[in-house]
């Protein structure tokens, strides 16, 4: 195992231990340890480090490996490392289903309508994620028709196509906010930004499965994968049946997107820098970016999250304005070293 | 009663909307021989190359070991044809190994793990090709030639009794051109691997194939040996250029010499006057 991979292990075992570390709650770091490895003395501490910052760190980690992962799979199938859910319209389509589901089953009108007795809490929480998934996937086939019929098929193409849908959906997402009740319009605005801030243990139980689900799939087409890096017609030729993996690494994308986007929000760039840097780290082989994604991807948002509770006294900075601030500057310097 | 192992193609066609590519090709060709297909641009060439190779869905009319292109199932076709196209630069380094490595994909199952022995072709498939100081080298750093010969590793990988090439030597200098033919032919020989393959230069062709088509407009003109093939009337009357062909004996280099017009005549409009004056 190379040093770059113990490295990167060493992070994956520090960064959630240390993120706990930190907090709007004053705990200290004895109180901190003896709850990790003893229990809480306290049951307000108990339920602080158990119900608020454990599971927010878990969270996180999966929200970071699972953008990662989606930014990854995207720049594969289209062979530019510029592809990212957000840019690809994939963030704004899950967004959309997320709105609609959330005004539809979650204000005023809903209890009016009757959809609050049909739909329980719990299955509101499930029908968000597959409201956002819908929207996604509704996203993702939009991009390829218009990229195909409209556009034509080169990747630049699916990317300008992307960029188009994801300004159509947000329209969308924004006229429904418009006339929609102002509550229920401030926590989508609020929810839009991007936040850990009200995670909550089950989200992980939800977003685990798709997160490890998506991991395996992608590890086991991993060749498959690499063989779309020489372009679609050299794909072929070595017996990979391109259409078919298209859509598969597609629908992978989305339902990662999807169930991160319905829960924790809008958080761009992190599906752009985390592979960026994989690539440049560890190598460029499906894989590796997979494996380095998921351990990168997690770390990262770990420490995002630790800087958006204590960059303000007594504020959280929504997760998603740090991360497209930090992914912005990004963005540019990778297109200035492209340039060079 | 045809050989195993030979490439047969019946009155194959090809038609994109109204123009008519290809009419009624047909071919025959055993295993272990290098095929040249010619003809000028626009002739059908690269359309030929693609049916051949099972890229283009054609007719029941091309076989390849006794079995239509269209009876094998994706994997199996790779297993049995390599194609070499130009790679456009890939956005993400992949160095010459993991290129050639690819070549390992239609013999593995979704699960399986790579070998000692894969490790081997890999390793013994870039030692014939003479890259062996490369093999960590970003494919694009390299030059046209080191590409060309790390995309036939590939095929060598992918153990693939024919090789399928689209212009192999374009952009390559002479040095080079020859170096990458004559792997080619030793490959054909040595090793029984059908080798089919479109060019443009008629003297490379003449030296290095054993069997050549010529095509014009989507039609088999000839095909054959080089000498049987590549007389001054025909080549006259496909490239529309008057040329002479020699052959001092029967083992030395064939020669094709072109001799353009003495006025060429442009088919351009002459420029408006300027209408400020």
């Amino acid at each position: 195992m190379s040093k770059k991979w113990i490295l990167l292990c060493l992070l994956v075992i520090v960064s959630p231990i240390a993120a706990l570390f930190f907090g709007a709650a004053d705990l200290s770091s004895s109180e901190l340890i003896h709850c990790m490895t003893q229990g809480c003395q306290d049951p307000v501490n108990n339920m602080i480090f158990w119900e608020i910052r454990a599971p927010r760190v878990f969270v996180g980690f999966l929200v970071g490996a699972g953008l990662a992962i989606a930014g990854a799979t995207l720049q594969n199938i289209t062979r530019n490392g510029l592809a990212d859910p957000y840019l690809f319209g994939v963030v704004s389509g899950a967004g959309l289903g997320a709105s609609i589901a959330t005004l539809l089953f979650d204000s005023k009108l809903a209890e009016q309508l009757g959809l609050i007795q049909m739909f329980p809490s719990l299955s509101f929480s499930l029908a968000l994620p597959f409201a956002a998934f819908l929207g996604a996937l509704f996203a993702v086939f939009l991009v390829q028709i218009l990229a195909a019929k409209t556009f034509g098929s080169k990747t630049e193409h699916m990317l300008l196509a992307g960029i188009a849908v994801s300004f159509m959906l947000s329209a969308f997402s924004h006229f429904i906010l418009f006339l929609g009740e102002p509550f229920a319009a401030n926590k989508v605005i609020f929810w839009l930004m991007g936040s850990l801030a009200r995670v909550e243990i089950w989200y992980a139980w939800v977003m685990l499965p798709v997160v490890v689900i998506s991991v395996a799939i992608l590890l086991i087409y991993g060749r498959h994968m690499d063989a779309l890096l020489l372009g679609d017609e050299n794909a072929k030729t070595l017996g990979v049946q391109v259409t078919r993996l298209r859509i598969l690494s597609l629908a992978i994308c989305a339902a990662l997107t999807a169930c991160i986007v319905s829960y924790c929000g809008g958080i761009g760039f992190v599906g752009l820098m985390i592979p960026h840097i994989v690539r440049n780290w560890l190598g460029v082989t499906s894989r590796i970016v997979i494996v380095g994604c998921v351990l990168l991807g997690g770390c990262f948002m770990v420490w995002v999250d630790v800087l958006a509770r204590v960059a303000l006294p007594n504020q959280e900075i929504p997760i998603g304005i740090i991360t497209s601030a930090i992914g912005s500057v990004f963005f540019l310097l990778v297109m200035s070293q492209r340039r060079q | 009663m045809s050989n195993p192992c030979s490439l047969i193609a019946n009155n194959v066609n090809l038609k994109i909307g109204q123009q008519q590519i290809l009419s009624d090709v047909c071919l025959n060709l055993s295993a272990g021989k290098v095929m040249g297909v010619l003809g000028p641009n626009g002739a059908g060439k690269t359309s030929l190359l693609k049916i051949l190779s099972g890229q283009l869905a054609s007719q029941h009319s091309v076989s390849w070991n006794n079995k239509a292109l269209t009876d094998y199932d994706p994997m199996s076709l790779a297993q049995q044809i390599a194609v070499v196209n130009q790679l456009n630069d890939s956005v993400f380094a992949l160095d010459l190994y993991q290129i050639v490595r690819m070549g390992l994909l239609p013999h593995k199952s979704l699960l399986s793990r790579q070998t000692a022995e894969d490790d081997k072709s890999i390793s013994d498939a870039i030692s014939r090709v003479g890259l062996d100081n490369k093999v960590k080298q970003t494919f694009s750093s390299l030059s046209g030639g080191e590409q060309q010969r790390g995309l036939i590793a590939r095929a060598l990988v992918q153990k693939a009794a024919l090789i399928v090439l689209d212009e192999p030597v374009n952009h390559l200098d002479v040095y080079y051109q020859h170096q990458v033919l004559k792997l080619l032919r030793s490959l054909a020989h040595k090793l029984n691997i059908t080798v089919v393959m479109s060019l443009h230069d008629l003297n490379l062709a003449a030296n290095y194939c054993d069997h050549l088509c010529l095509l014009d407009e989507g039609l088999m003109v000839a095909q054959g040996t080089p000498q049987q093939v590549l007389t001054a009337e025909r080549l006259q009357q496909v490239f529309k250029i008057p040329c002479h062909v020699s052959q001092s004996g029967n083992n030395a280099a064939f020669r094709v010499d072109f001799y353009p017009p003495d006025e060429v005549e442009l088919d351009v409009a002459p420029a408006a006057e300027d209408s400020s004056k």
